[in-house]
């Protein structure tokens, strides 16, 4: 029996306190396509980065072609046949064909570049690899998405790799070019080479692969074959499934429709997307990188413009030009990047908390202290906004606390609408639980809120509905009582419900994606 | 597959690309045919050469800049731009006058000088690329720094000085053609070899568009950036030669020279197919401007109307490439 391609034994790897890596296996065989599958946060990225030098794990050994390492640098990995297609496309857009294919090698002559001979072999290379042709001296520029990329693999393959390491290849690609590259893709193993496909699209992993390792809050819970598990099983695997008493849910009976989208659609990120959302009620809104969810929160902030489909806010046709356009319609904008947008950290609690709604404060346009004081105090102690006082800088606030002032100047203007992008990312658990409370309250009073998340769970546990996006559209609407994390992620990944898969999978596997 | 498909620009982006450099080239050609006609002997073999001499030290500068350009990337604010160019010409300028007037032997001034100008090039180099420090900011402070310097050396005077290597520059000819306008010539060869032809300027222009993706090919992104502004720094002192044999010693005021060399590298960027900066762009560009001011000489126009054109061009070009980019947008 040969050895494998690459066997990756007990990586352990902690940033700080947390664990990212624990214990965790991967043997990847000669000549085969391997999966590495999981949520966001389970350690897929770090694996890799372990795997390719950039990060150095704490234990655990890292076998290529049977030869031990304890740990390898960027280029020993590299000089070992280990190579790695990043998901951006790493070519300088100005760059024609054959300069982008063998920029840092060049073909030359002398001191000179050879750029005909560079053409030439770029255009062969092509043909020869992946029966293409690509026009005479296009530029990368010129190029869509699935060429580059097809070029960017074209560049690994001139160093002649043994392993080709795939780091979610097919986000930025629409359908018709994920088929090319998987076909792409399989060719290159029959060719001999050992892939390994990391993505979180199942469907791709299902028809692609021919082992699965799944990853689980940072350990490799399970490998499997992909040909006798189906995409739901191993969305199961990935899951995680505790959910605690965390989710403090009021129940609200929902009123009449606050915001409606009809046939929204804007380019290539999302289409005909057909939505409405009620006073009193949490609508949860979910998708992976690249479904489009973000792009329609976008524009409901005002910073995309929709190309079709219209936005009726409390009945009335709208058009929401900028984000200052839509909170003077009222609706209260809390993004993720609340450090860079949602609060502004240098300057106080208390001002930060009456931003907002300023002219609330305001007398023949100057503001009145006392009023503000009076405010800010009473959000602070409502919210529990943990602050050495309303003159602190926000900049020394914890996450979690930051967050609350992001939320809370909103509070006392009113808002209907609120839109929160990713409310939990990046602040503790305590904290979190009373972000919920305090959306939770937020609808109770009667606003209508829309909550981006990637944090199924957490979807679930606090909203009333959920609508999952997959590929730029509503891929499925659900009850958030009657569905668990399994059925969203099984959607979001474009995996059918449960029966039909398995009754598909068993009929004919090799179409278990369409 | 049919090639329309594969080519994903958008008409408008089109039309404002192929706009943007026949334009260029049709206004520079526009130049020289007004100038044909209205003024006297424009177009005769002597003033012609005589242009080319002329656009000599802003043009060297100009190539000098356009490396750093290259090797940080176009963008005006964040990517790199050396403002020390001309500051840097004043004084290897002044260092070569004082050395030739100390008396020390041709080879040594003239080695002194190249080192005097490469050393400022490393200072720009070791705070843009170990400090960290914006290009526009790091170069800005050299720029002063320098221009102390050169006031301390010359007391804010002309240090006037001469010797053999000036007096062929300033009145050689070969071929009836001035010796400025082949050191002119030559340096664009030379540069133009390196920088378009050679694996080093491939990389270098990798390494301005995309470092990331110059790093993920291997490349040490910071020393091809260092030695972007080394060139530059041997590029001023080579014009500081030049200014030298044509003021006949070192002068003060070369600062003024900066609006023009910038104005210069950023026009070059419009006579190229991908709207990035280039050797042969930026000698056209030398020569465009060289012609207007020539041109507006021999029609007795003030010359601070050239300020004027200047400045419209650089918002002109700035304005019209940034756009073009905008719209190529995240890749």
């Amino acid at each position: 029996m040969t050895s494998p391609a690459l066997h990756l034994q007990g990586i352990t790897k902690s940033f700080g306190a947390t664990r990212a890596l624990d214990g965790v296996d991967l043997r990847v065989e000669q000549g085969s396509i391997h999966g590495l599958v999981g949520e966001n946060g389970a350690g897929k990225s770090t694996l890799i980065k372990v795997l390719a030098g950039i990060h150095r794990a704490d234990s655990g050994t890292l076998a290529v072609d049977g030869q031990s390492f304890a740990a390898l640098s960027p280029r020993q990995i590299e000089a070992l046949g280990v190579h790695f297609i990043h998901q951006e496309r790493l070519l300088p857009a100005s760059f024609t064909v054959g300069e982008a294919l063998f920029f840092g090698r060049e073909l030359r002559c002398g001191p000179f570049i050879r750029r005909r001979a560079q053409d030439r072999e770029a255009a062969r290379l092509l043909r020869e690899y992946f029966d293409l042709e690509f026009p005479a001296g296009a530029l990368v520029s010129e190029l869509d998405s699935a060429r580059r990329q097809i070029l960017q693999i074209t560049r690994a393959l001139l160093a002649k790799p043994k392993v080709l390491v795939f780091d979610e290849p097919s986000v930025s690609l629409v359908k018709r070019e994920v088929d090319q590259l998987l076909a792409i893709i399989r060719r290159l193993r029959d060719q001999g080479l050992t892939i390994v496909y990391i993505s979180h699209y199942l469907q791709e992993i299902q028809s692609l692969c021919d082992r699965v390792t799944v990853l689980r809050n940072g350990r490799a819970v399970a490998v499997v074959d992909p040909r006798s598990t189906s995409t739901a099983q191993i969305a199961r695997l990935m899951v995680n499934r505790e959910v605690g008493e965390m989710y403090p849910k009021a129940v609200v009976t929902p009123g009449e429709v606050v915001l409606e989208l009809k046939g929204l659609s804007a380019g290539l990120a999302y289409r005909d997307i057909h939505l409405s959302l009620r006073k009193g009620e949490v609508l949860g809104l979910t998708g992976l990188v690249g479904s489009g969810a973000k792009e329609l929160l976008k524009t409901l902030f005002g910073l995309v413009q929709p190309e079709q489909g219209s936005v009726h806010l409390q009945g009335r046709l709208t058009r929401l030009k900028s984000p200052r356009d839509a909170v003077r319609k009222g609706i209260a904008l809390v993004p993720e990047e609340r450090r860079s947008h949602g609060v502004a950290p240098l300057l106080s609690v208390l001002e930060n908390l009456t931003l907002a709604g300023l002219s609330r404060f305001s007398r023949w346009g100057l503001l009145s202290s006392a009023a503000q004081v009076r405010e800010s105090d009473r959000l602070i102690a409502e919210l529990g906004i943990k602050t050495a006082g309303h003159d602190a800088r926000v900049s020394q606030l914890s996450g979690g606390n930051q967050q609350k002032v992001a939320l809370g100047k909103w509070l006392g203007k009113g808002c209907a609408v609120y839109l929160l992008d990713e409310p939990s990312v990046g602040i503790d658990i305590g904290a979190k639980v009373e972000i919920y409370r305090l959306i939770g309250r937020l609808a109770k009073q009667g606003a209508a809120v829309l909550v981006l998340s990637s944090d199924l769970p957490e979807l679930i546990g606090i909203s009333d509905r959920i609508l999952v996006m997959h590929r730029g559209a509503l891929a499925g609407e659900f009850d958030a009582r009657e569905v668990d994390s399994d059925r969203l992620l099984a959607c979001a990944t474009g995996a059918r419900e449960l029966a039909t898969v398995a009754l598909e999978c068993e009929q004919e596997p090799a179409h278990a994606f369409v | 597959m049919p090639s329309s498909e594969i080519l994903v620009q958008p008409l408008a982006r089109r039309l404002g690309l192929l706009l943007l450099r026949r334009g260029s080239l049709l206004a520079l050609l526009l130049i020289l045919a007004v100038f044909a006609v209205s003024a006297p002997n424009f177009l005769s073999p002597g003033n012609i050469a005589n242009v080319f001499a002329q656009s000599a030290i802003l043009g060297i500068l100009a190539f000098g800049l356009t490396c750093v350009v290259i090797g940080g990337g176009s963008n005006v604010v964040s990517g790199g731009l050396d403002l020390s160019l001309a500051a840097n010409l004043g004084l290897c300028a002044a260092v070569y006058s004082s050395l030739n007037n100390a008396g020390l032997n041709a080879a040594q001034a003239i080695g002194l000088t190249l080192l005097c100008g490469l050393a400022v090039g490393a200072l720009n180099g070791f705070t843009v690329v170990v400090l960290r420090l914006p290009p526009l900011l790091a170069t800005l402070a050299s720029m002063n720094l320098i221009a102390g310097l050169e006031l301390v050396l010359t007391q804010n005077s002309v240090l006037p000085t001469d010797s053999a290597l000036l007096d062929i520059l300033a009145t050689g000819e070969w071929l009836r053609v001035p010796v400025l306008a082949w050191v002119l010539l030559g340096v664009a060869l030379l540069l133009g070899l390196l920088i378009q032809h050679s694996p080093y300027g491939l990389r270098l222009y990798a390494v301005g568009e995309y470092p990331q993706a110059a790093r993920a090919a291997g490349l040490g992104v910071g020393r091809y950036v260092f030695s972007s502004y080394l060139i530059a720094g041997l590029c001023a002192a080579v014009a500081a030669f030049c200014s030298a044999a044509f003021f006949s010693g070192s002068t003060t005021g070369s600062g003024d020279m900066l609006l023009s060399v910038v104005a210069i590298a950023f026009l070059g960027v419009v006579f190229s197919r991908r709207l990035v900066a280039n050797i042969p762009g930026t000698l056209l560009a030398t020569l465009l401007l060289g012609f207007l001011i020539n041109g507006f000489q021999l029609l007795n126009i003030a010359s601070f109307w050239v300020n004027g054109v200047q400045g419209v061009l650089i918002l002109l070009v700035v304005a019209m490439s940034s756009a073009l980019r905008k719209e190529e947008g995240g890749q």
